[in-house]
């Protein structure tokens, strides 16, 4: 490109992650709200019921539920010792609880029968308790509402989770199948290309219509070996990999041997060189197999002939 | 790095720079890092102060970037792993 003073840092953002050097990233923007809200002092910031509803719902699930029974115990152990210091107690039927072992059964009985809002009736509380008794109710409540949506909200991610990932599975299906048909049509079109000296203007199109067909599956790949959250088993890939180097070298064999083209496929060419030779062994964020990396480094070698 | 930045080549033989140069240097407005990767793996992490032009498109804008040939580039990528 005539460029006379450029070096390489051969080490590139391996090295220099792994050095401990600054490195900086591209933040997503922050939405309105949040941006909004990071912009009060902390002390400003209102300490409301659906704030600590939202803390609650980040927890995890087991400590959400250790949490919830955490209160249950201790409200039990109040309603247990007002019985012994305060004189109000609890009252089973017609006698009050003791304040003895079996009486903090009880009285944990009664607090896990308030907390789920199930109300018995069997054991009753006395005097100020049954003001403690509402508020375990509703504490209780919105606490194990959470436990549930929780419960719900693992299984629906499940659910999303298998979704992506059959559908993952499914694309990558379409893709080597695809693969498999531009290049049977490739080959078809060369037997043509060498039977008659010009191609014959429908055959030219379908040229253009596998042209497209495989722009759109390489940029699959491309996205695949870059957008690295759902990765398919080296041995797919692999497979992936020698399918578009197949097509890829077959095109070019046909280019070589065919000068008619239009502007369209101008275009694609152009783009199926610039995807493909960014597909390299050592350009791709995550490591491979040693036999994927060539097939990589294969097809960006192709990709300079085409260019 | 030695397979991805054929396009920069400027002889048979490539120079190339050391980690504590660039660390040395990302101050120095006449010294200029590329970023070759692809756009998202740019955003997702970078050396400070680079500029990202990817192996596709670094034809048709390096001469737009870096209208002086003799102006110091230091060129990377992912590395060797």
């Amino acid at each position: 490109m005539g460029y006379t003073n450029v070096r390489y840092y051969v080490g590139g953002m391996t090295d220099w992650g792994e050095s401990g050097a600054p490195v900086e990233r591209v933040e997503a923007p922050l939405t309105a709200a949040q941006a909004t809200r990071n912009l009060q002092p902390i002390s400003a910031r209102r300490v409301s019921w659906a704030n600590c509803l939202d803390i609650l719902a980040n927890w995890p699930l087991e400590r959400l539920v250790g949490f919830w029974l955490g209160i249950i115990i201790v409200f039990g152990f109040v309603y247990w010792a007002a019985g012994i210091g305060m004189g109000w107690g609890l009252q089973a039927g017609n006698t009050t609880v003791k304040p003895d072992f079996n009486g903090l059964g009880t009285a944990i009985y009664f607090s896990f029968v308030t907390a789920l809002s199930i109300g018995y009736g069997d054991v009753i509380p006395l005097g100020p308790l049954r003001i403690l008794a509402v508020m375990e109710g509703i504490a209780g409540l919105l606490i194990f509402g959470c436990v549930i949506s929780k419960l719900v909200s693992h299984r629906q991610e499940e659910l999303v989770e298998e979704i992506h990932r059959t559908t993952f599975e499914d694309r990558l299906d379409r893709v080597r199948t695809n693969l498999h048909l531009v290049l049977s049509d490739l080959e078809t079109i060369d037997q043509i290309n060498r039977e008659h000296s010009a191609l014959p203007s429908h055959v030219l199109k379908r040229l253009e219509s596998s042209e497209r067909v495989f722009t759109g599956e390489l940029k699959t790949i491309h996205d695949l070996l870059y957008r690295t959250r759902l990765l398919p088993e080296e041995d797919a890939l692999e497979s992936l990999l020698a399918n578009l180097t197949l097509c890829l070298a077959a095109l070019i064999d046909l280019l070589n041997s065919q000068t008619q083209r239009s502007a369209g496929l101008n275009a694609d060419l152009k783009t199926i060189s610039n995807l493909a030779n960014e597909i390299c062994g050592e350009c791709v964020p995550r490591t491979h197999a040693p036999a994927s990396k060539q097939w990589m480094d294969q097809i960006q070698e192709l990709a300079k002939k085409l260019a | 790095m030695k397979q991805t930045a054929p396009h920069m080549k400027t002889s048979g033989h490539k120079q190339t720079i050391s980690r504590e140069e660039i660390l040395s240097r990302l101050q120095d407005p006449a010294f200029a890092l590329v970023n070759v990767m692809p756009k998202e793996t740019f955003e997702a992490g970078h050396i400070p102060h680079s500029i990202n032009l990817p192996l596709g498109e670094i034809e048709a804008t390096a001469r737009q970037v870096f209208p002086v040939l003799t102006r110091e580039i230091a060129v990377y990528c992912m590395g060797s792993t």
